[in-house]
């Protein structure tokens, strides 16, 4: 009974530990490679996420003002419609959920431990950081056009 | 319609493997900014080196077109620094933030709603932008053997002569 408990507790650490590592990011980058080959062979598309949000932003403001998102020239360039990348970005959610929950990686996170350690569990204060730094980084990746 | 479901399919095999890089956590994008852990630039990377290759290759034998955005440095410089200041304290870039909220970190949901505001606010100053720092260096379609004035396949193998040594000097400093 003993070296059955040892032989399952060992397992599950080890199972838990590969879990946490993960692949090797050099494996999974150069299978994303290989992706975006085949999405620029078979589709044409270039992989990009950052002007879903701006169309999803036109989306939400056609809600409440769809004569005024039609007349704002950067919704005139880029139709407030679902294209290929937001459902690219859509996506990736559902990939990301997958591959969490096949390899018990799935965890309801609010607060990420490396900033509970400097500023603390408190989710406001994370929460308002995060969307502030969202909203400067998106306006950032549209301006420098990435 | 088919181009959707390729959208989408893409997506899936994409936020699968940023999953499985284990690239889609705080630690790791604080890590690489902080220049604890390297993760997420291997990541990169790896994808640009084979990208590189097989997209050249394919533009070579006549079956893909190449989409060279403009240099305009206004744009590049100010925007690549004001995304950085987002990035660090957000702790995320567009895509992994959707790939982190489908690992369950729901935190991000606040960073995915600024990110929507911002998009907004980008949208509304647009047309000022597009008059000003979008104008300011304006260089055109540029890409690096074009510059250099060699082919791609000279520009190719020096890259990844560049980024293998990167890769050696990571795993040699345990980055």
């Amino acid at each position: 009974m003993g070296h059955g408990g040892t032989f399952l507790s060992v397992k599950g650490k080890t199972v838990s530990g590969k879990s946490r590592e993960g692949w090797s990011p050099y494996l999974a980058g150069a299978l994303t490679g290989l992706v975006m080959v085949f999405s620029v062979w078979l589709s044409g598309k270039f992989f990009g996420a950052s002007t879903s949000f701006v169309r999803t932003a036109g989306l939400l403001e056609s809600l409440v003002a769809p004569e005024r998102v039609e007349r704002l020239p950067y919704f005139l360039e880029n139709p407030p419609k679902l294209d290929w990348q937001w459902m690219f970005v859509l996506g990736i959610l559902l990939g990301s959920y997958a591959a969490a929950k096949l390899f018990g990686d799935f965890r309801w996170e609010a607060v990420p431990p490396m900033w509970q350690e400097r500023f603390g569990s408190d989710q406001v204060t994370r929460g308002l950081t995060a969307f502030a730094g969202g909203a400067v980084a998106i306006f950032g990746a549209r301006l420098a056009d990435g | 319609m088919k181009i959707l479901i390729y959208g989408f399919a893409t997506g899936i095999l994409f936020g699968f493997l940023l999953q499985r890089g284990q690239v889609l956590r705080y630690e790791k994008q604080l890590g690489a900014l902080r220049l604890l852990d390297m993760t997420i630039v291997k990541f990169m990377l790896s994808s640009i080196l084979v990208a590189m290759v097989g997209i050249y290759l394919l533009f070579d034998l006549g079956l893909v077109k190449l989409s060279v955005k403009p240099t305009i440095l206004g744009g590049n410089i100010l925007g690549g620094l004001v995304f950085g200041v987002g990035w660090g304290l957000f702790g995320f870039c567009p895509g992994t933030a959707v790939g982190a909220a489908g690992e369950g970190r729901w935190g991000v949901l606040w960073g995915i709603a600024g990110m929507i505001v911002g998009a907004a606010v980008f949208a509304e100053t647009y047309p000022f932008l597009k008059s000003t720092v979008l104008t300011w260096g304006n260089l055109g379609k540029l890409t690096l053997p074009q510059v250099l004035g060699l082919n791609h396949w000279i520009v190719i193998p020096v890259m990844i002569a560049a980024i293998l040594s990167l890769f050696y000097w990571f795993e040699k400093s345990g980055l």
